[in-house]
């Protein structure tokens, strides 16, 4: 399945929010749409579920109209809830019927995912009764009932503890690995890098970027060096490197230089002038960004 | 529509299985079955008249009280009040001495007849429940009476055989006697205030949690809003109709358990003329103005993001029903009038009005098929429009709106 998003605008009275939004995801690769709060992530998302309807654009899902009441699609919303004076079973099988299964398949997914996070204790207790922490997990098994073709899930990540964390990542990991779609919009870059293969950054309702995870790095890590000194001095070796080479676009990054050599010709260069120089290096080769540095750049050029 | 059924199904045992619910029903039994036994019960505390005893027409009883004082200035009216005053009253000489005795406590009530026999009782506080000066009143006028009877002539038995002489009637009514249909009609009448009023506040609060508690995005992306509404307000109903219908039962079986103690008139006015068409007029009328009501109260309902705004949210239509309620009690009074036919015929006090008037006299067909085909129109509106408003509701929290600018919004093309 191919889910395109394009050209999607949304406006709240005046003010428009999503300025033209656009990007792909396909079965089988895990998305990443990040942004910081107040991008569009949920505007996006809640457009995509026709929680709200946009104002102009196409959700096209394989080339047709995507209509998500007529597809298996689990979804988290950014603001969760359920019902907190039900037991937990009963709510989570009806919420399964009213994604189309039937009552003893709604009961087998409900029981199946009670199971899975280790809540099974719970199952006819009132969700109030819970902790906030397997609360979340309620939550976030509602979303995976049904066996969806397509998840959902809007700051997925938001409040669980590093534990509950790992295990939500390995869920996501096993339906990408079952050829679902999935998308899921998160500000917390460190996760949606472990689990990602695509990502795309929003900004103020513009895509600065989308596409391939790997390929976007090695896009802007490209003619980037990471020269680590020894002895820690960096103000020190920034000032050689500038004076020795005038057109290098050198920047401190945690305890590293990050040198923009603008070609691998200077690469070469530069490894011969440090041979030379004799400077005791921890760490000299190829910079790639994490994503945090891309965000913060991207964010920042936009400023 | 396609969820309507699993919306329904959850929403009714929710509902049923509540325990706050439970216990209202239970109470409101046992409240049905002892109401209806009250006659039972004061009959168990009255003592029996004892047999072959007559009961005689007699004069008031004179007041022999040592508590009270009199003033008699006329020798006349001294002597003609004998029979009420007793053998030994307490006589003052004025109505200073009087008044004196009463503020020193030495007696607790004066009079102070004249030689008409008029008087004037003096308290020092009055009770609420005080009875002596009315007796006295009525003690004087009897006497009063005996005294022009005498003088023209007459036996006080000529008198009597006089005052009873009456015209035989018979009543033929061709209509209703509103007399008969009163009391069963205004019960009826609270059955519908109470019920409305219950599962009204109970829909509103549902839908009202469930966007405070945010569930409400997880269902609007799962199902359709017409499914959601429809499905919890038909539970809604259904619930009502079993939950009341168990306290209507309670009644009726603890009505018939006790029903040799019910005096003659209320068996009549209860079952007197209760007609297939006046109940057919109220179960339509009800159920419909009922379901309408429901629909008002969940609309309301998702406009609010908080449940603690809830009460200010449903005040309007709380309003509009007690509104309904005032109608039907003047119609109960005037159910001709054109303000009880208008009321009667618009949706939101048909409710009440129609069965009222239906009850008490004979309401027009025209009058019937125009309210009832209006009631209809308004079902099938405020259902729509409650759709739209819950699912603009799912879309806004937190800023307060204005109810004309929630309509407007809602029923934008653009809101699915």
């Amino acid at each position: 399945m191919k889910l395109e998003v394009k050209d999607i605008k949304k406006s709240f009275g005046e003010k428009e929010i999503l300025h033209g939004v656009s990007f792909e995801v396909v079965s089988g690769r895990a998305m990443g749409f990040l942004g910081r709060n107040g991008a569009g992530k949920s505007t996006t998302i809640r457009c995509l579920m026709d929680v709200f309807r946009q104002d102009s654009g196409q959700f096209l899902l394989d080339g047709q109209p995507f209509r998500p009441w007529e597809m298996r699609i689990g979804y988290l919303p950014e603001e969760r809830g359920m019902y907190q004076k039900n037991d937990v079973l009963g709510q989570l099988t009806y919420f399964a019927m009213l994604r189309g299964a039937n009552r003893a398949d709604a009961a087998r997914t409900a029981h199946y995912w009670i199971d899975y996070f280790s809540l099974g204790d719970f199952k006819k207790k009132k969700l109030e009764t819970l902790s906030k922490g397997n609360q979340q997990k309620i939550q976030i098994a509602q979303s995976f009932l049904n066996e969806p073709d397509i998840l959902i899930l809007d700051e997925p990540f938001s409040g669980l503890d590093p534990v509950n964390a790992q295990v939500f990542k390995d869920t996501i990991a096993q339906f990408v690995k079952e050829g679902k779609l999935v998308i899921f919009s998160s500000h917390q870059m460190s996760y949606v890098e472990e689990v990602c293969d695509d990502v795309t950054l929003i900004h103020e309702g513009n895509i600065l970027l989308t596409g391939d995870l790997k390929q976007i790095k090695q896009a802007e890590g490209r003619d980037k060096l990471l020269i680590t000194p020894m002895n820690g001095e960096l103000g020190a070796l920034q000032d050689k490197l500038t004076a020795a080479f005038p057109t290098l676009v050198i920047t401190q990054d945690r305890g590293s230089l990050i040198v923009d050599t603008q070609g691998k010709a200077m690469q070469a260069e530069l490894l011969s002038w440090f041979a030379q120089d004799g400077t005791a290096l921890r760490r000299f080769g190829l910079y790639e960004p994490s994503l945090a540095d891309i965000f913060i750049q991207k964010v920042g050029e936009t400023a | 529509m396609k969820h309507f059924a699993t919306v329904f199904n959850y929403e009714l045992k929710t509902q049923l299985t509540k325990k706050a619910g439970i216990v209202t029903m239970i109470v409101m039994i046992i409240i049905a079955l002892v109401g209806t036994s009250v006659p039972r019960i004061i009959a168990l505390f009255d003592k029996p008249a004892e047999p072959g005893t007559p009961t005689e027409i007699t004069a008031p009883a004179p007041e022999v009280d040592s508590a009270i004082g009199y003033v008699v200035t006329d020798e006349d009216a001294a002597r003609l009040l004998a029979p009420a005053i007793g053998e030994n009253p307490k006589l003052y000489d004025s109505r200073d001495a009087l008044v004196k005795a009463i503020e020193a406590e030495e007696v607790e009530l004066g009079f102070v007849i004249d030689q008409s026999l008029n008087y004037e009782a003096i308290f020092k506080d009055r009770s609420m429940y005080e009875e002596r000066d009315t007796h006295f009143g009525n003690a004087l006028t009897h006497i009063k009476k005996e005294q022009m009877i005498l003088s023209h002539g007459l036996t006080v038995d000529d008198f009597n055989a006089i005052e009873n002489q009456s015209a035989q009637g018979q009543v033929t009514i061709l209509g209703k006697n509103s007399g008969n249909n009163y009391l069963l009609s205004f019960v009826l009448m609270l059955v519908v205030y109470m019920v409305v009023l219950m599962y009204g506040n109970t829909v509103s609060s549902i839908i009202a949690r469930e966007k405070d508690s945010r569930t409400m995005e997880i269902l609007i992306t799962s199902t359709r809003p017409s499914s959601l509404i429809l499905g919890k307000v038909a539970a809604a109903g259904v619930a009502a109709v079993l939950q009341f219908g168990l306290v209507v039962l309670a009644a009726y079986i603890g009505f018939q358990m006790n029903k040799s103690t019910y005096p003659e008139i209320v068996i009549m006015m209860v079952s007197g003329s209760l007609s297939s068409s006046y109940l057919l007029t109220y179960l339509f009328f009800s159920f419909f103005g009922f379901i309408l009501y429901l629909f008002l109260y969940a609309a309301l309902g998702s406009t609010v993001s908080k449940m603690e705004d809830l009460g200010s949210a449903t005040a309007l239509v709380q309003f509009l029903f007690i509104f309904s309620y005032v109608m039907a009690s003047i119609a109960a009074q005037t159910p001709n009038s054109t303000l009880a036919v208008v009321a009667s015929v618009i949706p939101f006090s048909a409710i009440m009005v129609m069965p009222m008037r239906a009850g008490l006299v004979s309401v027009p067909w025209s009058q019937l098929i125009l309210a009832g085909g209006l009631m209809l129109v308004a079902v099938a509106f405020f259902a729509f429009l409650s759709i739209k408003i819950y699912r603009w509701g799912s879309l806004n929290y937190g800023n307060k709106t204005k109810l004309t600018r929630i309509v407007k919004e809602a029923l934008r093309p653009d809101i699915r």
